[in-house]
């Protein structure tokens, strides 16, 4: 058990630097909750952690695809970060779609005066009584940088966990298509899936309720939340490092 | 979504001790059970799932009750991503002791996770560090448990095989998720009751338990997978008229209040 941990050290320090990303992931990403589906608030009208977790996943699956092909870091972690990148693109633009044709909105941020990209006023447009409604540009260029680090956070942990794998004498599916390749696949998505919903979870509670991204007011509470997901992270891969490396004995 | 708000303490009902050792030891005994006796009772499995899905529903009917900012389903996706972790932990090192490992090392975890929370997060829940200690318990109490009914017992290299390499561990994530998160958030409200979000929490253990049963066809043949999903469907038509009936208790009356009083009358 020491001796797994000794061994990987190098993974599990990856593991918990994915887990502080998509820590930090999170804080970039428009959530409006319930108030933006009935649009008003900004954001995606859903919960932190479901998108957060959506984001993630989607990373987690293309970089799965990328590993059938190549063993690079580098080329897996990219196919990670586009995944996620383009899978909360697509959500926010139909989304977008829905508030300016479907309900009739402007995209528009009550939280700031100007759009600190496009440099548009945004308080002339935001409806009585609503906290802005939409998703700005701002909103949206920050969400993408969001995905991005989600999945970025994710590929990594994903990576790392099949290297403990791999370390501990099993196979990578690819290379075989024996049994234990698809447990290992199986045991790191699992293990993967769980850091990332301890670390989707914490900074949700750290924004409580909406955020809208980088301009954020409460973006500046993000220290807070990544200090908290790295210790937890370190907790969690020593669980799963030695978890996996008991794997090879069976 | 309970966001924003800060509400008070749950009350009312049974304390949180006799249900929490209704959790705990209602858990691990339907574990050992499901592994010790023949494959064809699995089912105990599912019955120690069903214990600890009522725990992890009070737990955290008591710490939503303060309204956490997020929605409820934040902390039952956080249950069962701790219990994940746990429970392969445990039975990885544990051997026989598999699953009291697993619910010392979730205790763990959810005493870090609870503490970062109120003291570097500052959520300011009293309870947190304890209701998080037993939400991560009670997650790795129902994948145990679920694992038990579909592979038959709880060695590691079992539940990796039959659980978890063909992704029914996915299905056990979600299942056991709604479980615990469910019942609170679709009771919360001015009339939530403790009986009847606990009554809910035992029918979509249930519900988890058949759907288990099912899954367990593949491993252990058709007839433990029908009398698990048999048990499951005999628990779930109690619970269901139960909580049916509780539903019918804690329904306002329609009361016929008149028309509204003429200008003439307040005069």
């Amino acid at each position: 058990m020491i001796d797994a941990i000794l061994g990987n050290i190098i993974w599990m320090a990856l593991i918990t630097i994915g887990g502080v990303l998509i820590s930090w992931s999170v804080h970039f990403v428009p959530v409006g909750g319930a108030p933006a589906a009935m649009a008003q608030a900004t954001g995606i009208g859903t919960g932190t952690v479901q998108l957060a977790a959506g984001a993630g996943l989607t990373g987690l699956v293309s970089a799965g695809f990328m590993m059938n092909v190549t063993d690079s870091l580098p080329l897996i972690l990219a196919s990670g970060a586009v995944g996620a990148m383009i899978m909360i693109s697509v959500t926010m633009i139909v989304g977008t779609w829905v508030y300016v044709y479907g309900v009739g909105v402007v995209p528009s941020s009550a939280k700031v005066k100007v759009d600190p990209i496009t440099k548009y006023r945004q308080d002339l447009y935001v409806s009585q009584g609503t906290e802005g409604h939409g998703l700005p540009t701002v909103s949206f260029v920050s969400g993408v940088i969001g995905g991005g680090l989600g999945g970025l956070g994710g590929s990594l942990v994903y990576y790392s966990l099949i290297e403990v794998g791999m370390n501990a004498g099993l196979e990578a599916v690819g290379v075989t298509n024996s049994v234990t390749g698809h447990e290992l696949v199986a045991v790191a998505a699992i293990f993967a899936i769980g850091i990332f919903f301890v670390n989707a979870v914490i900074p949700s509670y750290n924004i409580g309720g909406t955020i809208e991204g980088f301009h954020d007011p409460k973006f500046k509470k993000w220290p807070k939340a990544v200090v908290s997901s790295l210790v937890a992270t370190i907790l969690c891969a020593i669980v799963a490092v030695v978890a996996i490396a008991q794997l090879g004995g069976i | 979504m309970s966001a924003g708000g800060a509400g008070g303490e749950a009350k009312g009902g049974y304390p949180p001790q006799t249900i929490m050792a209704l959790g705990i030891v209602g858990g691990l005994v339907g574990i050992y059970l499901g592994n010790f006796a023949p494959p064809a009772y699995s089912f105990f499995g599912g019955l120690g799932a069903i214990c600890a899905t009522v725990w992890g529903a009070d737990a955290v009917r008591r710490v939503a009750s303060y309204g956490l900012g997020t929605g409820v389903p934040s902390i039952g996706m956080l249950a069962l991503g701790m219990g994940i972790l746990a429970a392969l932990f445990g039975l990885s090192i544990g051997g026989p002791a598999g699953p009291i490992v697993a619910v010392v090392v979730a205790a763990i975890i959810g005493g870090v996770i609870g503490a970062l929370a109120n003291k570097v997060i500052g959520m300011g829940i009293p309870i947190m560090e304890k209701a998080m200690v037993e939400i991560s318990c009670a997650g790795t109490l129902v994948i145990l448990g679920l694992s038990v009914v579909i592979a038959g017992s709880f060695d590691y290299a079992s539940v990796v095989q039959y659980v978890v390499a063909n992704g029914y561990i996915a299905l056990i994530f979600i299942i056991g998720g709604m479980g615990i998160l469910h019942p609170f958030n679709a009771s919360l409200g001015p009339d939530e009751t403790q009986d009847r979000t606990l009554m809910l929490a035992v029918e979509k253990g249930a519900i988890a338990l058949i759907i288990a049963g099912f899954a367990s066809s593949l491993h252990e043949g058709l007839m433990a997978a029908g009398l698990n999903m048999l048990i499951g469907i005999v628990i779930w038509y109690v619970a269901f008229s139960k909580h049916y009936a509780l539903i019918k208790r804690d329904a306002y009356a329609v009361v016929g209040s008149g028309m509204l009083p003429s200008s003439e009358e307040l005069q």
